[in-house]
This record gives structure tokens, C-alpha cells and sequence, in this order.
């Protein structure tokens, strides 16, 4: 045996091949959801796939264990690069979230999502206790995921932040705290929900509303919402057939290549099909959360451990707001909505645990 | 090399985390796939449904009207193509940018143009028609302006052309945008917001047969509404042609011949009921009724004191005067109250009680027979004649010939006129009925009314032979012979031959028109509308227009045979012989003119 075939046998090749699957998937759903304008979209995609394993072979081959290192670094540039967008970002639609570098756009706040991920990986690493945190252990996290929450508030993006803070708020549960401080948080959660609406834009307002009764506004806000779940319903057992769904190829449904990509899946592939892109998932996230059960040390589980929790949010509030479960919030679904930044970030994320699940067979 | 002791703690801690976690995530994934089950499995095909509504319209396709022809096939209700300006209000960005800009290139209303739009949105993929049948100016500037005014588009249709405007306007009537009426009225049927539907006359009478039969076009669109493919297609049954028995060319002498003059005209054929000319003026031009009509020209037709829009050949009443002797005269013989050789002796009055009933001739006609009664139209031979009888008999007599009654033409809105009855005066005037009535009402004045129509019908009768027949205004209706007048084939000879005397005797009412070329008979009546301003008495322009009798005239020639009888009215117009026989006169000259029997030169040299 080779050092070198030892190497590759220890590499995770079942995550590996789970993640190809479901992007393989992804590229035909978007080709299906854009190719009555134009293929841009789609050779763009393939491009950031190309560029993303990329970045997953850097992530693996860089030992993740300098992560602990590189953590303040990362949250110091990721806060700049927030800061700037919010100063010189391209204005969308009354929104500032993308730098674009040529015809390519980079979104910091996808960023963001990583960086929190490593920094509470980071934190729970060092300071440990056996009987879980307490209130005063979890205000400097609070204090220093804040910052860069408050900062995609005022994109403003509330499904990116609501991701963060949903991701912070699983993680510090998986490392534990104590019952009192879980009771005061929620408390304090539970007071807080009347402000955090009477912050939201009138928009984000009528979005939630239309959420809880779509027929509020059929061709306004509660419009995606309806032809999503038209989309979806109507796939029936099993599917209208490549390229022949009707409410994606006549555009009954908009932003259907990002944030709305499950539906295409579920009108042409029916039950079956997202059934099966689910199963491919619970996979996935199932491998993620056994390699960090099986990491070397602490950093590494919590680091695998958040991954998983990440990929989870994403895909059931993605899934949940395509069928009419969760109100109409901007989260993609990874590795199937198009979306530059979130493929960088998401096959970064895969470069991690394969670099953990690596690493624990050497010293 | 693997596991070290130091990190077995480790191991079990997030074991057990983990598996906790896995738990959470697979519940969380179950949630989404037993929701997915139930709506695309379970709920699937209701999801199908509304998948279909979304992405499937069915536009309707407007079956082209029949047109409207004469007797000779000469088209006088047409279909020409038209452009509408239609909106589809889903398609719109800005309200008040389009309907500014359409309000201003159609030169309507702001406001006008909103409403339109704004009565769309709740089936916001259907078309509105905010301007039809707009000018080659105006689709010249829409087509520039198409890609700034999202929503906004110009379709081809066809629109109504009447196409000798006002000429048989009231036979014909006239199409108009359905009210919200008439829509209920034919709920479940063919009919849409904004389509037209026949307002009156033929139009409104034949609806049925003209409009035909919409066809649909089913078509798949995108989100936008943009048309995809045509998924299937039914197409329109056009509307059936209908063929009236008007001659066109009569019509408009008919119609020239009553000029500026308020009154009514019927020709018929005695022989069928055929109607040849029906004219009623003053008239309108019934394409004024095509596209929405301002508001201020609708007031002027509506409260114009002579009603254009009143078809006073079927709806106008009138006393018929004189004309009414010639009942009084049927009845007199058939109930044998009188015979032809029988002379009464006319002093220029009748007495009843204390009261003295004038004749016309204030001198007196002297000895007077049956003819002579007629061709001098003597008052008090038919004082006498009237008294006879009573009016119980002469009112039975009168209702059984038709009068009373709608004629049943087949026309909208007819009426049916007015014969008293003792009865009738009661329930009407809670007052016994006066032997002068019975004597005014056996000159034609008094309570009895009868439209222009209901005369052509009923002296039909008097001139074929004794046959009432139903007027009728299409080719395609079969006569319809109503009843017989009660009356001997010899008496209607003597009749027939009195109405000859009245143009061709000496001292005949109507001998103004005589004329050697033709055999004419006829009636004339002075129907008196205010007591004490007859003409027979005043000199004609010293009389108030309103208090001015009404002249009729009917004539009919050849008067063995007769080919066509025509009645003429003019209302406030005077002496009978002198206005209305001219009138009659000129139609019956161009109907054999136009039969070819003489030529044209003929007949403007006899005049």
C-alpha cells in the first residue's frame, strides 16, 4: 500500500459523489427554469461550479485546524466587506447585497453564513463546560454575531440574517447551555418579537401576512406563494416531464432559478423526484454529522456539526416556502439555486468536512 | 494510530449530540415529505386545475351579423371592418399614464377612460374595449406609441353600416352597447359586457337570427398573458341575412315625399300584407348609436319634443277623421241600417236633442246617397248612418276588422290604438256614455285612435276582396290571412267604386290628384285635434301649429286588382286632400315607375 493510495482511500468519497448528484440535478433544474430567455444563467452556473470545487480542494487541503487561527481574521474582513456593500454595493431592486465584479456578483452576506459557522466552532472549541453555557458565557458571542446580523439587516436581507441567527442560536444548543439561560433567552426572544415586526419594512410585513393567508394580495405579495404551491401541487405523483412544466416554462413563477428552484423540481420530477432530492440530502447532512461525531477533536465536530445544522436550514426553509410551510423569505436551496457566492461557499463547506474526516487518520 | 483515551470523552459527548441532532433533522425532513405527499399525490389534481386556469383563456370569437337586405336583395344594414382600441388591464404598468394618454388620443374623458379599466380588474385577463371603432388617425398614433402603452392594443372587428342612414331607420332600428338590463335578461346567454345588441325594430326583433353564434378560441398563455400556442378553436356561425319586404327605392321617395313634414307613410301590397315603405319622420341616423353617444346629443334626442326615435307608423295614434266613414259605411251595409240608393237630406247640421252637430259643409250638401256621402265626405249622412247603428254595433264591427289592437307586424312596441265602448267610457271616465259621442265617432273624432298602420291593414281588406291580412314586414314569412270582413262581394264593389269618386267625381275630397293615367282610389281625412280650430273652418295660417289638423290620405291603385295602397299622415298638416293625397300620390307613381309598367319621363310629366 502506497502512502499515496492511502491518501485517496481515506478521502470521503460517498459525501463527494451525494454533493455531484444533487448539483448534476441542480444544473438540469436550472437549464429547465431558464432556457426560454436565455443560457447565460445556466453557463454561468456551470462556471461557479467549476470555480467551487476549486475552493472544496483548497478547504480540504488546508488543515482545517489553522481555521481556529484564521477565525478573528475572518470576522474582521467579512465585517468590512459588509460594511462596504452596504457603501458601494450594487442597488437591486432597493437592496445592496452584491458586489459585482465584471458579470459575476459576489454576495459578502453568503460569507457571513461560513464565517459565523467557524467562529462559534472556534469559541465552543476553547472554552468548554461540562454543564453547558451560561448567560454570561454566550454575551461576547451574542454581542460580537450581532455585528454582522444587524449589518445584513440594513441591506436589507432578512433571510440571510434570520439564517445566521437561526444557525448560532442550533449551534450553541448542539454545545450546550444551561437550562436557566435557555428559559431567559427565550424570554427575552419572546419580548423582543413585537419590536423585531415593528422594525420590519412594510414589504417583509406583507410578506409574513400573505404567509399566513395568500389570498391576502393573490397577484401582490401573496403571488409567489400561490403559483409556488401550483407549481408543486400540480407535479402530482410523478411530474410533468422534463421541460414540460407549465408554470416554469411559461414564468407563472418568478425568481423560479434561485430561491423558488424546488418547485421546478417538484412540478416536473413530481413527488418522486423531490422525494428523492430530500433523500439525497438527509444523506448528505447524515454523513456531515456522523464525520463529526467521528472528529479528532472538538473544533472539528462543532465545525461538522454546524455545517450540517447550516445545510439543514437552508434546505427545509427553501423547501418549506416553496409548498407553503414558512413565509416567502429569500433562502436558497444549496447546490441547486444559482448563486455565485452561495456555490463558493457551500463547496467550502464540503472542502471542511472532507479536510475533517481526513484529518482524523492522521495525527 | 486512531483512537487515543483522551478523546473517548469527546467521542461519547457528540455521539450523542449528534444523534439527537439526526433525530431533529430526519423529523424535520419527514415533515416536508408528508407535505409534499399530500399535495402533489393527495391534492394533485386540484393543484392541476388551478395550473390549467393559469395558463389556459378562452377568448371569444364574435360571429359576424346578418345583414339586413330589401326586397330586392339591395344591402341597407351592412358589417364593414372597424379597429377597437382594447386593454387588457393585467397588462398595465400605469393606470394613469395609459389612461391619460389614451383619453387624450381618443379625445374622451380621463375619468371615462378609468372607470372602463378599473370595471376590467376583476377579470383582469380579459379585454376591455375603451374605444370603438376609432379613426385611421387615431389606430395610426396607438401603433406609434404601442411600446410605451404596455397593455394597450388595437383589434380588427367589424361594425354595423346602415349604410342610407336615416332611411328606414325606424323598420331597421339600431344596435347599442347592452345595458347591465339587458345582460341579466339574457344571463346564461351569448352575450358579454361591451357587446352590441339590437335596440329596436327589425334589429332587436330578428336579435336571434342576426347575431349568430360566438366561437371560442382556446389559447395557452405565459405569465405575462403573451400567447403561446392555440390549444383549439371553435369558430362563429354567422348571423343569418334577413330579407324585408321594404323596396328600397320606394322607402326613399316615400321618405322624400313626407320631406321635413312630421307624419307617417305605409305602402303595402293589399293582396299579401306586404309592407313596400314605412317611413316616420322626423327620423335619426341609427349609426349614431354605434359607438358610445355623448351624453348631450342623447338628451337632445330624448327630449326632442317630436320623438325621432318613435316609429309613428306603428305607435303613432291619431283620430282617423274621415277615414273612419268608410267602417261606418261597412257596417251600414252589411248590417243592411242602410242601402246604396238610400238618400238623406244634409242641411249643413244634425240635430240630437238640443244640440246641432255641424257638417263640414256649412251650406249643406242637399240630397246625399251612399256614393255621394263618400265622395263629399258628408257629415251628417254619417250623423245618420252612425245613429242607426249605436255604438255598441259600431265598435264591435270596428274591433273585429283589427282595429283596437296591435296589427301584429311583428315590430317592437306597437300599440294598439283606441275603438270606445260604452264599457271602456266607464271604466275610463267613471261617465255614461252620450248619443253625441256615438255621432263624433262616426266621423273619425272623439276617443277613437288608430296608427297609420292599422289603416293600411283594415283598407287592404276593403280594396283585395274582403281578406284581412297581418302586415308583414320579412320575405320569409308566409301571409297570414287574419279573417274576412263581414260584408257581401257587391257591397265592397259599391264601396270600391265610391273611393274611385273621391279622385275622379265631381267634387271629390281628393280630386286634386286626379290623374288620367292612373285608376286611383282612395279616402280622405281632416282629423280635428282642437275643437273650435278646425281648417275646415279657419284659414290654415291662423291656426297655432299644435291646434293644425292632421291631413291622412289613403290611396290605392289600379282599383280593380289593386296592386299597392298607400296611407300617408301628416301630422298638424292640415286638409287631407291637399297635403297627404300628393304624398300618396308620388309614392304610388314611382311604384309603377319602378315596376317598369311606365316610364319615369311619364311620370314627371303628369305632374
Amino acid at each position: 500500500m502506497s502512502k499515496l493510495s492511502k491518501i485517496v482511500d481515506n478521502i470521503d468519497w460517498r459525501v463527494i459523489t451525494i454533493v455531484f448528484f444533487i448539483i448534476f440535478i441542480g444544473l438540469l433544474c436550472l437549464y429547465s427554469a431558464t432556457n426560454v430567455l436565455s443560457l447565460i444563467i445556466f453557463w454561468k452556473q456551470v462556471i461557479w461550479v467549476g470555480l467551487g470545487v476549486f475552493v472544496m480542494l483548497v478547504a480540504f487541503i488546508i488543515d482545517y485546524r489553522t481555521l481556529m487561527r484564521m477565525a478573528w481574521p475572518i470576522y474582521v474582513i467579512t465585517i468590512i466587506l459588509l460594511v462596504l456593500v452596504l457603501c458601494i454595493g450594487n442597488e437591486i431592486a432597493g437592496a445592496r447585497r452584491w458586489f459585482s465584479i465584471g458579470t459575476l456578483g459576489f454576495q459578502p452576506s453568503e460569507v457571513a453564513k461560513g464565517m459565523v459557522i467557524i467562529l462559534i466552532a472556534f469559541y465552543g472549541a476553547k472554552k468548554k463546560h461540562i454543564d453547558g453555557y451560561g448567560l454570561r458565557d454566550l454575551l461576547l458571542p451574542f454581542v460580537v454575531l450581532l455585528v454582522p446580523t444587524l449589518l445584513i439587516l440594513a441591506q436589507p436581507d432578512l433571510g440571510t440574517a434570520g439564517i445566521i441567527v437561526l444557525i448560532a442560536i442550533c449551534m450553541f444548543f448542539v454545545i450546550g447551555i444551561k437550562k436557566s439561560a435557555f428559559v431567559t433567552t427565550l424570554f427575552i426572544m419572546i419580548g423582543l418579537l413585537p419590536v423585531a415586526w415593528l422594525s420590519l419594512k412594510d414589504y417583509q410585513q406583507a410578506r409574513i401576512l400573505s404567509f399566513l393567508d395568500p389570498n391576502r394580495d393573490p397577484l401582490g405579495t401573496g403571488y409567489h406563494a400561490i403559483q409556488s404551491k401550483i407549481a408543486v401541487g400540480s407535479g402530482g405523483l410523478l411530474g410533468k416531464g422534463f421541460l414540460h412544466g407549465t408554470q416554469t416554462q411559461l414564468m407563472f413563477l418568478p425568481e423560479h432559478h434561485t430561491d423558488f428552484i424546488f418547485s421546478v423540481v417538484a412540478e416536473e420530477w413530481g413527488f418522486i423526484g423531490s422525494a428523492v432530492v430530500i433523500s439525497l440530502y438527509l444523506l448528505l447532512i447524515t454523513r456531515i454529522v456522523s464525520v463529526g461525531i467521528k472528529a479528532k477533536d472538538r473544533f472539528g465536530a462543532i465545525l461538522c456539526f454546524g455545517i450540517a445544522i447550516y445545510f439543514t436550514l437552508h434546505v427545509f426553509m427553501n423547501i418549506a416556502m416553496a409548498i407553503g410551510l414558512a413565509p416567502v423569505v429569500g433562502v436558497p436551496l444549496p447546490f441547486i439555486s444559482y448563486g455565485g457566492s452561495f456555490m463558493l461557499v457551500n463547496m467550502a463547506c464540503i472542502g471542511i468536512v472532507l479536510s475533517v474526516s481526513w484529518r482524523r487518520f492522521f495525527s | 494510530m486512531k483512537a487515543s483515551i483522551s478523546r473517548l470523552p469527546l467521542e461519547i459527548e457528540f455521539k450523542k449530540k449528534g444523534i439527537i441532532l439526526l433525530a431533529i433533522i430526519i423529523l424535520l425532513f419527514s415533515a416536508l415529505v408528508l407535505r409534499l405527499m399530500y399535495m402533489q399525490v393527495l391534492q394533485g389534481s386540484h393543484y392541476e386545475g388551478l395550473s390549467k386556469d393559469n395558463r389556459i383563456r378562452i377568448l371569444s370569437i364574435k360571429a359576424p351579423r346578418g345583414k339586413i337586405l330589401d326586397r330586392d336583395g339591395i344591402v341597407l344594414a351592412d358589417n364593414r371592418p372597424a379597429y377597437n382600441l382594447i386593454v387588457i388591464p393585467k397588462d398595465i404598468s400605469d393606470l394613469n399614464v395609459v389612461s391619460s394618454r389614451v383619453s387624450e388620443i381618443l379625445e374622451i374623458d380621463h375619468q371615462e377612460v378609468e372607470k372602463k379599466i378599473k370595471a376590467g380588474l376583476g377579470r383582469p385577463f380579459e379585454p376591455v374595449c375603451v374605444g370603438r371603432d376609432i379613426s385611421f388617425d387615431q389606430v395610426a398614433k396607438v401603433e406609434a406609441e404601442i411600446f410605451s402603452l404596455p397593455g394597450v392594443s388595437i383589434e380588427a372587428a367589424t361594425e354595423r353600416d346602415y349604410v342610407y342612414k336615416d332611411l328606414a331607420c325606424h323598420a331597421l332600428g339600431y344596435l347599442g352597447e347592452i345595458s347591465k338590463k339587458e345582460l341579466r335578461l339574457h344571463k346564461g346567454g351569448d352575450y358579454a359586457a361591451c357587446d352590441l345588441i339590437g335596440k329596436n325594430g327589425i334589429e332587436l326583433e330578428c336579435e336571434s337570427i342576426l347575431r349568430g353564434k360566438k366561437g371560442k378560441r382556446v389559447i395557452q398563455v405565459d405569465a405575462s398573458g403573451r400567447k403561446q400556442k392555440v390549444l383549439d378553436e371553435v369558430y362563429p356561425v354567422p348571423g343569418k341575412d334577413t330579407r324585408l319586404t321594404i323596396d328600397k327605392d320606394l322607402q326613399a321617395t316615400a321618405k322624400n315625399a313626407l320631406g321635413d313634414k312630421v307624419g307617417a307613410i305605409v305602402a303595402i301590397v293589399p293582396a299579401t300584407g306586404d309592407v313596400l315603405a314605412m317611413v316616420s319622420r322626423p327620423g335619426f341616423d341609427p349609426n349614431m348609436f354605434l359607438s358610445p353617444i355623448a351624453p348631450e346629443m342623447w338628451d337632445q334626442i330624448i327630449h326632442n319634443p317630436l320623438h325621432p326615435l318613435e316609429n309613428r307608423a306603428l305607435r303613432g295614434q291619431y283620430p282617423p277623421g274621415s277615414l273612419f266613414k268608410i267602417i261606418v259605411a261597412l257596417d251600414g251595409l252589411s248590417k243592411g241600417a242602410i242601402t246604396p240608393e238610400e238618400k238623406v237630406f244634409c242641411p249643413g247640421y244634425f240635430s240630437l236633442g238640443k244640440r246641432k252637430f255641424k257638417c263640414w259643409k256649412t251650406s249643406g250638401h242637399g240630397e246625399v246617397d251612399f256614393v255621394k256621402a263618400i265622395r263629399e265626405s258628408c257629415d251628417v249622412y254619417f250623423y245618420t248612418l252612425g245613429k242607426l247603428l249605436g255604438i255598441d254595433e259600431l265598435s264591435t264591427y270596428a274591433l273585429n276588422l283589427g282595429l283596437g289592437k296591435p296589427t301584429g307586424i311583428g315590430l317592437p312596441e306597437e300599440v294598439s290604438g283606441l275603438i270606445p265602448t260604452k264599457a271602456w267610457k266607464v271604466a275610463r271616465f267613471n261617465k255614461p256614455w252620450q248619443g253625441g259621442e256615438t255621432l263624433i265617432t262616426a266621423i273619425g273624432q272623439g276617443f277613437v285612435l288608430v296608427t297609420p298602420l292599422q289603416v293600411a291593414k283594415v283598407m287592404s281588406a276593403v280594396v283585395n276582396g274582403g281578406h284581412i291580412y297581418t302586415p308583414k314586414i320579412l320575405v320569409s314569412q308566409s301571409s297570414t290571412l287574419e279573417g274576412e270582413i263581414d260584408i257581401s262581394e257587391d257591397h265592397l264593389s259599391i264601396i270600391r267604386e265610391a273611393l274611385r269618386e273621391v279622385v275622379e267625381g265631381p267634387h271629390g275630397t281628393g280630386r286634386g290628384i286626379r290623374d288620367p293615367m292612373f285608376s286611383i282610389g282612395g279616402k280622405t281625412g281632416t282629423a280635428q285635434v282642437a275643437r273650435g280650430f278646425t281648417s275646415k273652418l279657419h284659414d290654415e295660417s291662423d291656426i297655432p301649429y299644435k291646434y293644425r289638423d292632421h291631413a291622412w290620405f289613403f290611396g290605392f291603385s289600379p282599383v280593380k286588382n289593386s296592386e299597392i295602397l298607400v296611407v300617408a299622415v301628416v301630422e298638424h298638416g292640415g286638409h287631407g286632400g291637399s297635403i297627404a293625397a300628393p304624398i300618396v300620390m308620388d309614392v304610388i307613381k314611382k311604384y309603377f315607375f319602378l315596376k317598369g309598367a311606365m316610364n319615369e319621363q311619364i311620370v314627371k310629366d303628369s305632374r
